[in-house]
């Protein structure tokens, strides 16, 4: 139903003099005209296009999603959607909806009030508000709460219930702040599954924020990666995972997190391989075609390896296992190596791992990220 | 950011801001801060109703200032004394009405004292507080004049002499109004500090009480510290709503402040000039004064608050 | 240890004792002048002549319909008069502070921070120090005698906006108002039927006290109302007070006065516990 473009949109926060003073957190750019929040921001979010954006806390998420939303002034930039300039349109005439991380229920109006009010407004006629209300009602199955108040509901069905609000007016764009985040666990899990139903249910055109990057991984069609206000990479979940565009991206998808490790990139005609200490690993043809590519030459880097592809063997690096976990399908280790912390994931193979004290690690040329040194971007990369 | 682009006009909320706050500060500015300013206008003019002519208005700079300073033929400063009239049947009734409003607080916050049906005994003695100050006053004097029920029951027990008048005897009219006001507001304390002891917490109480402290050690080393910012807040509001003291005065004595005018206070001095004569200059000399003590202690109630928070 | 521990309880049994007797001749001394006046409002002047005793004088009705049709004192008339000032301010004060708390609250301008200081500098000043300069302008304008004219300036009441700013504060997230603006409404409508009735218990307090307020207010509607279809309810009492006194029926007169105090006494009597919380609720908490 709906394209969303956001173009070099920018927001910047009129400094206070008392926040000067004040803690400087996040590295956020200041500029004479304020704190950066969100810079130069750039995407294209087709139909039906389910899209997280996901970081840290402070990294301008949010604000993006509010921008979007109109509850933010828009500092730089155009938002389309549609292909029409929403910049200075109120939010209500931009045929959007949102679910809010508190929920926002009205507090003083029943479930069925809640989720008509927006319908009321634009005076719909009372038999079709109640049908759409009970439709709605119906997918998320709250249908025997409608008469109660919010203040009577459980966490859970205070989810459902702000879900339905936002889906009941069949909006073009569906706006969501961190919806599951407080949501327990277990509830977690089984709401993400049912977002996903959700989704295929309403298609609509769906802009998630999160800082969970297993709820980015699970749910986007495409993930956008944010790190003080900017862009750090957009890409499907397979390309954000096994294609990180630079260190920042690389650590943060992931759990465990991907071991680093400090070492040298060397160059022999168009083959690349990397030396930890005495440890040298070919890198895949494939690698070694995109760092040629890139023309990257034999220099210092960072190159990452995740934990489940670190190899237990005969040959390798050696390290120390401080503890073991079992986590039931696989072990993770946390080993010492040169005075680094690292994590190993061992599968599960029926062998007591428990006992493990001194191993030595290998990797597979084919699993190793390169970062450079200077600005920590993936040199596989072109600029 | 990039200057050469026309900047695209975006949504914002500020002027919704204005739009909300206009009302309140449109009718403010009309209806009560113009007339501020008219007050004090008038405080340097010379501008009143003698019979049928009206003199002035005529700039006469500070002689209404002057005038108000002036001791009168008696050798007395009428404002003086009427300022000492109000503050003294302020006190009259404020020092019982922070006896009474402390200790009943600190009864019935007492956990170990556990006193019973606090909800009524709150909702007694707040009563007085809403009721019509001027009406209460006029049963007041209904009861106690001359010609009440209250008179011959005092002369039978020999308390007081047939020829004893509530109302042409200082003590006993300052008396009166000592009692309405600290009726009135005794209750309103009560629940103010209360909520000020509530507030402090349980366990400081309980830590002291394991500590070996009495009742009255506990009172002055934790309640009374920790009590400070609210009781000085309820205090200086008292005294200040005590320098507008005038219902109750001026209906018990007619607007007269007989006997004497020595229940004269400063409000009903006022309002003499504004009622009677319409004496603009000097009516407004009057406020001016009182705006500037009360400014001064609003500045304390203010200045003890912060310094208590920080 | 027996003896200590019964030493202790004696003193309290004693304490607790002596504080019940304090807090019931508290009142007692509270409620005996309106019993007293609830008596007399029933005895006739002849009864009232003969002294005072505690049975009430089943003339109540008769004096209820002397004072009713007096027509020096036309109570009913003032009672109407202040009924209409006391409404229409608690109306005006408690929608207009709540709106403007909630205009500085939720938006941000330029001037937000210096018209709540504004706001919180004038709270304190006596309502007197306006009224030389009111007067002078109501007569100017011929504006004396017009009920209205007591009751716009209660639009701006800076101890209101003051408790509504804090129960803002403490009771709505701006969630709530961001999610209304994307459900659709405008802002005022939002104001009006999201915000409003989430500040009902404020709104609630603030208009019982109000309505109190203006109704018991005597200085400066003394002032300006002359007219005797204008004046009232304090007016009147304080009329009594002024009027040959030894002429009057004594049952007429404690009858005044009980309709004078009766509408704010049975508010009280029904809603005593909601108002007793606004009492605490309002101060500054430090």
């Amino acid at each position: 139903m709906a394209e969303v473009r956001l173009k070099d949109v920018v927001k910047i926060y009129p400094q206070v003099e008392k926040d000067k003073h004040n803690k400087k957190k996040n590295n956020l750019e200041v500029t004479d005209r304020g704190v950066v929040a969100v810079q130069q921001f750039n995407i294209d979010i087709k139909d039906k296009e389910f899209i997280v954006l996901v970081g840290p806390s402070g990294c301008g998420k949010s604000t993006t999603l509010r921008m979007i939303a109109g509850l933010e002034e828009i500092t730089d930039g155009e938002l389309y959607i549609d292909g029409e300039l929403m910049n200075a349109v109120a939010p209500k005439d931009r045929d959007i909806a949102m679910v809010f991380q508190s929920y926002a229920l009205y507090p003083h109006m029943t479930v069925y009030e809640n989720m008509a009010y927006s319908l009321k407004i634009k005076h719909m006629p009372k038999d079709e508000i109640r049908r759409k209300v009970e439709e709605a009602a119906d997918i998320l199955d709250i249908r025997k709460y409608l008469d109660r108040k919010p203040k009577a509901l459980s966490g859970g069905q205070r989810q459902r219930v702000a879900i339905g609000r936002a889906i009941v007016r069949n909006p073009k764009v569906l706006l969501m702040d961190e919806p599951l985040s407080n949501l327990d666990a277990k509830l977690r899990n089984q709401m993400r599954a049912e977002l996903l139903k959700l989704q295929n249910r309403i298609q609509t055109t769906i802009v998630y924020v999160t800082h969970d990057q297993v709820e980015a991984m699970t749910l986007g069609d495409r993930i956008v990666v944010m790190k003080d206000g900017y862009i750090q990479q957009i890409g499907t979940p397979q390309e954000v995972f096994n294609h990180p565009a630079n260190l920042f991206v690389a650590g943060f998808i992931g759990t465990p997190q991907m071991n680093f490790f400090e070492g040298e990139l060397v160059r022999e005609g168009d083959k690349y391989s990397v030396r930890y200490k005495d440890y040298v690993v070919e890198l895949s043809e494939n690698k070694s075609r995109r760092l040629a590519d890139n023309n990257v030459g034999s220099q210092s880097v960072t190159f990452g390896v995740r934990p489940d592809q670190m190899l237990l063997g005969e040959g390798g690096i050696d390290a120390v296992v401080e503890v073991s976990e079992m986590m039931g399908t696989s072990s993770h280790l946390h080993a010492k190596l040169d005075d680094k912390d690292i994590i190993v994931i061992v599968p599960n193979n029926g062998e007591e791992t428990s006992n493990l004290k001194n191993i030595k690690l290998s990797y597979n040329g084919s699993m190793v990220h390169v970062f450079s040194k200077e600005d920590g971007r993936n040199l596989e990369i072109s600029k | 950011m990039k200057d050469n682009k026309p900047k695209v006009k975006s949504i914002s909320y500020a002027k919704w801001g204005y739009i909300f706050i206009i009302p309140f500060f449109l009718v403010y500015f009309i209806f009560t801060f113009y007339p501020q300013v008219l007050t004090f206008y008038n405080s340097f003019f010379e501008n009143f109703r003698d019979g049928l002519t009206q003199i002035g208005p005529r700039f006469v700079g500070f002689d209404n200032y002057k005038a108000l300073l002036t001791p009168s033929d008696s050798g007395t400063i009428d404002i003086l004394k009427y300022f000492g009239n109000t503050i003294i049947m302020w006190i009259m009734g404020a020092v019982p009405q922070f006896v009474i409003a402390l200790l009943l607080a600190v009864f019935f916050t007492n956990t170990r004292l556990n006193i019973k049906g606090q909800g009524i005994m709150k909702t007694v003695i707040y009563m007085p507080n809403l009721i019509m100050a001027s009406a209460f006053s006029m049963l007041f004097y209904t009861l106690f004049s001359n010609v009440g029920p209250i008179k011959p029951l005092l002369v039978q027990t020999g308390i007081i002499d047939q020829s004893f008048d509530f109302f042409f005897t200082t003590i006993s009219v300052r008396g009166l109004v000592a009692t309405l006001n600290f009726l009135m507001w005794f209750g309103n304390t009560t629940i103010l500090l209360m909520a000020g002891i509530q507030a402090i917490d349980e366990s400081l109480f309980e830590s002291a009480r394991l500590d070996g402290a009495s009742s009255t050690r506990v009172f002055f080393n934790i309640t009374m510290p920790l009590l400070k910012p609210i009781f000085v807040y309820t205090f200086i509001t008292s005294m200040i709503g005590g320098l507008q003291m005038f219902d109750v005065p001026s209906v018990l004595t007619n607007a007269k402040g007989t006997p004497n005018r020595t229940v004269m206070t400063v409000i009903m001095y006022l309002n003499n000039y504004l009622g009677g004569s319409n004496n603009y200059g000097m009516a407004g000399a009057i406020s001016v004064i009182l705006f500037i003590v009360t400014a001064i202690l609003s500045i304390i109630v203010f200045k003890t608050i912060d310094r208590d928070k920080g | 240890m027996n003896k200590k521990n019964k030493i202790a309880s004696i003193q309290l049994t004693l304490l607790r004792i002596l504080v019940y007797a304090v807090i019931i001749l508290l009142c007692f001394l509270c409620l005996f002048f309106f019993v007293m006046l609830i008596i007399n409002a029933s005895r006739t002047n002849n009864q009232l002549q003969r002294g005072f005793t505690l049975i009430p004088g089943g003339h109540f009705i008769y004096n209820f319909k002397n004072a009713f049709t007096d027509s020096s004192i036309q109570i009913p008339r003032g009672m109407v008069n202040s009924f209409i000032v006391a409404a229409g301010s608690a109306i005006c004060t408690t929608y207009f502070s709540a709106l403007t708390a909630y205009g500085i609250y939720v938006y941000n301008f330029k001037l937000k921070k210096l018209a709540y200081t504004f706001i919180i500098a004038v709270m304190m000043i006596p309502t007197q120090v306006s009224a030389v300069g009111f007067v002078q302008l109501a007569y100017k304008y011929g504006l004396n005698n017009k009920l209205w004219v007591l009751i716009v300036p209660s639009i701006a009441a800076p101890a209101v906006f003051f408790y509504m700013y804090q129960y803002l504060k403490a009771t709505l997230p701006l969630d709530i108002v961001e999610a209304s603006r994307i459900d659709g409404s405008s802002e005022f409508v939002t104001f009006n039927k999201i915000v409003l009735p989430i500040m009902k218990p404020a709104i609630a307090v603030q208009m019982i006290f109000s309505f109190v307020a203006a109704w018991n207010n005597y200085f400066l509607p003394a002032l300006l109302l002359t007219s005797s279809d204008k004046k009232t309810v304090p007016i009147m009492i304080a009329q009594l007070r002024s009027a040959d006194y030894s002429k009057f029926d004594m049952g007429k007169v404690y009858m005044f006065i009980l309709l004078a105090i009766l509408p704010v006494i049975v508010v009280y009597i029904f809603l005593s516990k909601s108002i007793i919380k606004g009492v605490t609720s309002g101060s500054v908490k430090g």
